[in-house]
């Protein structure tokens, strides 16, 4: 361990730049922190990094790989001594937690759209509105809709 | 923080045994659905119930004290106790082999639920508090799902039979859900809770009569309590399904 106090501003950026590293598991190129995920980041003169997130739903089957990856990706900085990851039990995530950056990714690479409150949901490939077709997606966080322009069936990442 | 009473414990466990049989219930019919969709949305509400189940275990582990959980703890409330002190009700025991009875218990569960977490939501405990604002939100659209499908099978005379028969069948058990434990009062005391869980039964009741209006829910019986100490015959072979894989090897880490 070194013996030199670590600037805890600077650990702290650098862990939070590793955590924007991890990609959420089932949306390949979109980053935790882009879908609003990381909630807290301490660090301590020691080393010692503590990272607080949240999940999308309570019972994502994704959390325990999430929290394993993020833990990784920080303890792998060479100024980090010990890195920690909980879940935090507040606040609930919502949809607006999502930048516009991820949005536009998940738009382009993966026909992924996002769920608007007002109005029908764009369809991420043509902009026309889209028709929830099930409520039910491949995983919680996704509905099923469909384009009445285009006809593309697409996902819909939704908070409730 | 202070510790919680045995009496709390007691009611977190009924609330967490009703959430966790009911998410392992729902699991049985991925794959075996009649469609898909119903697939994707039996695997999507197991899969909250049982988070749900996970959070509630999680208070009492750890006597309410809010640290993070431990996946052990939680495993050796929900799947190591005997089958005497469960504190589960029966509706939730039950085996529902036929769609129809999956689907009834489904929205007579939910409906309750709904009005379950609403009473904890300003909960002294804090981690009860903030699981009621997750649950909250997830529990909403149980219902919704239940009512679609509802709606569109009630018009079809074959399925608004089958649905009558699940309700007849059901609705007995389904009222032992706002049985209260010995618990409860403490639980009221400390302020974990607001009220009864049987105050919202006159309301349960008014919601089973809008959705079922042919059916006259008056004349069909609710047994008398007691059975959140008792176990309902299906509940073994639940249960043994449920310790399948586990058996295997009960220290693996999932």
């Amino acid at each position: 361990m070194s013996t030199i106090a670590v600037d805890t501003t600077l650990l702290r950026d650098a862990a939070l730049g590793a955590v924007a590293t991890v990609d959420d598991p089932e949306i390949p190129g979109v980053s935790i922190v882009d879908l609003g995920l990381l909630e807290t980041v301490t660090a301590t003169a020691d080393g010692k990094v503590a990272i607080g997130l949240i999940p999308t739903f309570s019972g994502c089957p994704a959390l325990a790989m999430i929290a394993a990856d993020v833990e990784a990706a920080v303890a792998a900085l060479p100024e980090v001594e010990e890195a920690t990851v909980e879940w935090l039990r507040s606040p609930v995530w919502t949809i607006e937690r999502v930048t516009e950056d991820a949005r536009r990714t998940m738009a382009t690479d993966l026909t992924l759209a996002v769920r608007v409150d007002s109005g029908p949901t764009p369809c991420p490939r043509c902009g026309s509105p889209t028709e929830e077709k099930s409520e039910f997606g491949p995983s919680r966080c996704r509905a099923i809709h469909r384009c009445g322009s285009c006809l593309e069936v697409i996902e819909v990442m939704r908070d409730r | 923080m202070t510790s919680m009473t045995p009496g709390t414990a007691e009611f977190l466990l009924a609330f967490a045994d009703d959430e966790h049989l009911m998410g392992q219930q729902h699991t049985e019919w991925i794959g075996i659905a009649p469609f898909l969709e119903e697939d994707m949305a039996f695997a999507s509400i197991a899969q909250d119930e049982l988070s749900h189940a996970a959070l509630l275990y999680a208070i009492v582990a750890d006597n309410g004290q809010g640290s993070p959980p431990d996946d052990r703890a939680i495993d050796t409330l929900a799947f190591d106790r005997s089958a005497a002190d469960y504190r589960s009700a029966q509706i939730v025991e039950v085996a529902c082999t036929g769609w129809a009875h999956a689907l009834v218990r489904h929205w007579l569960y939910d409906t309750a639920e709904e009005l379950r977490w609403s009473l904890v939501d300003g909960s002294s405990l804090e981690p009860l508090k903030d699981a009621a604002a997750h649950a909250a939100r997830e529990e909403r659209f149980h219902v919704r799902h239940a009512d679609g499908l509802i709606d569109v099978l009630a018009h079809t005379p074959d399925s608004a039979d089958r649905l009558a028969d699940a309700v007849n069948a059901l609705l007995p058990l389904a009222t032992g859900l706002f049985e209260p434990v010995a618990g409860e009062a403490e639980a009221i005391e400390a302020g974990v809770t607001s009220a009864p869980f049987d105050t919202m039964l006159p309301e349960w009741t008014n919601r089973v009569r809008a959705r079922f209006p042919e059916i006259d829910i008056e004349a069909i019986a609710a047994p008398a309590y007691a059975s959140r100490t008792r176990r309902h015959g299906d509940f073994a072979a639940l249960m043994s399904r449920m310790n399948e894989v586990r058996g295997i090897d009960p220290t693996a880490v999932w």
